[in-house]
């Protein structure tokens, strides 16, 4: 009879998959990713709300916990040891710039550069932005209906940020993903939209609504909410503000064994630094492709089993048939 | 090693026939998919045109693992000379529609290992997996273009193989 198990070497893989969620920061409540339920999921779409980062590049995760000896007796000898510290460090390269990417490679907050209105006053941040738009019952985190005057301002390829006013909150704002935290209050009606991650590209305009090429990562949008056109994204070197969220790195092994690596609250712990490859034979001169580094921190969580902090989960689903 | 072998070039004549079925090759009096390992068929008088020719190369073994690892370098030729129809002059655009052809067959760059000398095939625990290709200057040789591709195919021994 053949064997129908195999001793399976070690995970052979090419690439790693990056997926982030947002923690609940006012909440502080981090995203949980259950491998259990979830653990086959199609790397293509990934369950909700974790967003796909694509493959990274150069990942390299270390883990920087220190363990000490409890010296006990005369003389004095090892009679076990004691976590003194718990600390780990995620470093990688984005191969794709996106709104997400830019953020999670940044030091601080991340904002968007909000469509200006001519003759303002020149700003690192975007000149006086244009007007928002109200966007009418109905819309969903894909289609966003405007008034009949207002979508003439809109056509396919329009970037597009969709959030409230900012009307003197203080704290974490942004809607349902914090993107700034407010120590005082200002005089910026857009601020929110300014750091809001609810942006999406406007795939076509149909009638009165605008179709976006990907739904908004906050869902469908509230009553409250506006939108903006924006040209771009800018962050900045400095500032108080740290982006934290939920990280799940999965590796896929040639016989479709799958690792995972999910740390629970990650948050940039380098300024902005881009990396520079060149695409053919090192030559000066020749192109370079620029990836977004990024590096961050793991901070602990309490986990409810058993009341032990712990910084990271490494789960490993084994090759069908492979023994274990 | 002849069930990876054998794996890979079905899994790359299956993807061959949903891509483009009009790429074939009349063998031995059958029309199959444009897609052939040189060393299962007799020897070609001249290379065929239009067509992918695999030809198995070198073999390296690691033998250190829980299951030994056999890596075959595999090279892929295939050429033309374009469509009377265009008087050859289409000869570069249709390599390079082979070239594309040939990235989407690698995709994804695994397959589930059969045992083909079963009747039926018989699916093995273990897939054979592949790097990316590595592509060969172009040959220009009168009218006819040609190019070849390297690609290594990896598998594991299974007990009994």
């Amino acid at each position: 009879m053949a064997s129908n198990w195999f001793e399976a070497p070690a995970p052979v893989a090419r690439r790693v998959r990056a997926y982030f969620a947002p923690v609940q920061r006012a909440l502080q409540q981090p995203e949980i990713f259950d491998p259990v339920a979830n653990g086959r999921f199609d790397l293509d779409a990934p369950p909700t709300p974790w967003i796909d980062l694509g493959w990274i590049e150069s990942f390299l995760r270390k883990s920087k916990s220190k363990s000490q000896p409890l010296l006990t007796g005369i003389p004095a000898s090892v009679f076990g040891q004691v976590r003194e510290t718990l600390e780990a460090d995620v470093s990688f390269e984005f191969q794709r710039w996106t709104k997400l990417t830019m953020a999670l490679a940044t030091g601080s907050q991340h904002m968007n550069l909000l469509a200006g209105t001519a003759g303002g006053t020149a700003s690192p941040v975007g000149t006086q932005a244009a007007t928002a738009v109200a966007i009418q019952a109905g819309s969903t985190a894909t289609a966003l209906i405007l008034s009949s005057t207002d979508v003439t301002q809109f056509s396919a390829g329009s970037l597009v940020a969709v959030d409230a006013d900012y009307t003197g909150q203080l704290g974490f704002v942004g809607t349902p993903i914090a993107g700034a935290y407010v120590r005082q209050a200002l005089s910026d009606v857009d601020y929110v939209r300014r750091i809001t991650f609810n942006v999406g590209l406007v795939a076509e305009v149909n009638g009165g609504t605008l179709m976006l090429a990907q739904p908004l990562p906050g869902g469908d949008p509230g009553p409250e909410a506006k939108l903006q056109a924006l040209t771009g994204f800018v962050d900045r070197e400095g500032g108080s503000f740290y982006q934290e969220w939920s990280a799940l790195f999965v590796i896929v092994g040639s016989q479709d064994e799958r690792i995972f690596l999910h740390y629970p609250r990650l948050q940039p712990n380098v300024g902005a630094e881009e990396t520079a490859t060149p695409l053919g034979e090192r030559r000066s001169g020749g192109q370079q492709r620029i990836a977004l580094k990024a590096s961050f921190a793991a901070l602990p969580i309490t986990d409810a089993l058993d009341g032990e902090r712990v910084l990271c989960y490494r789960s490993f689903l084994p090759a069908p048939h492979a023994a274990i | 090693m002849q069930n990876a072998k054998d794996s890979f070039y079905v899994a790359l004549r299956t993807r061959l026939a949903a891509l483009n079925p009009s790429r074939t090759i009349l063998l031995r009096g059958a029309l199959r998919p444009g897609i052939v390992v040189e060393e299962a068929e007799a020897p070609f008088t001249s290379f065929p045109n239009d067509v992918f020719v695999l030809r198995w190369q070198m073999l390296n073994l690691d033998s250190g693992l829980p299951a030994t690892l056999a890596a075959e370098e595999c090279e892929i030729l295939y050429q033309t000379c374009g469509s009377q129809s265009f008087g050859s002059l289409d000869r570069g655009r249709l390599l390079t529609a082979m070239d594309a052809e040939l990235v989407s067959m690698l995709q994804p760059q695994s397959a589930s290992k059969f045992n083909f000398s079963a009747e039926p095939p018989v699916q093995m625990l273990t897939q054979v997996f592949w790097d990316d290709p590595t592509f060969a200057s172009l040959i220009t040789q009168r009218d006819v273009l040609s190019r070849l591709a390297k690609v290594r195919v990896y598998s594991y021994q299974e007990p009994g193989e």
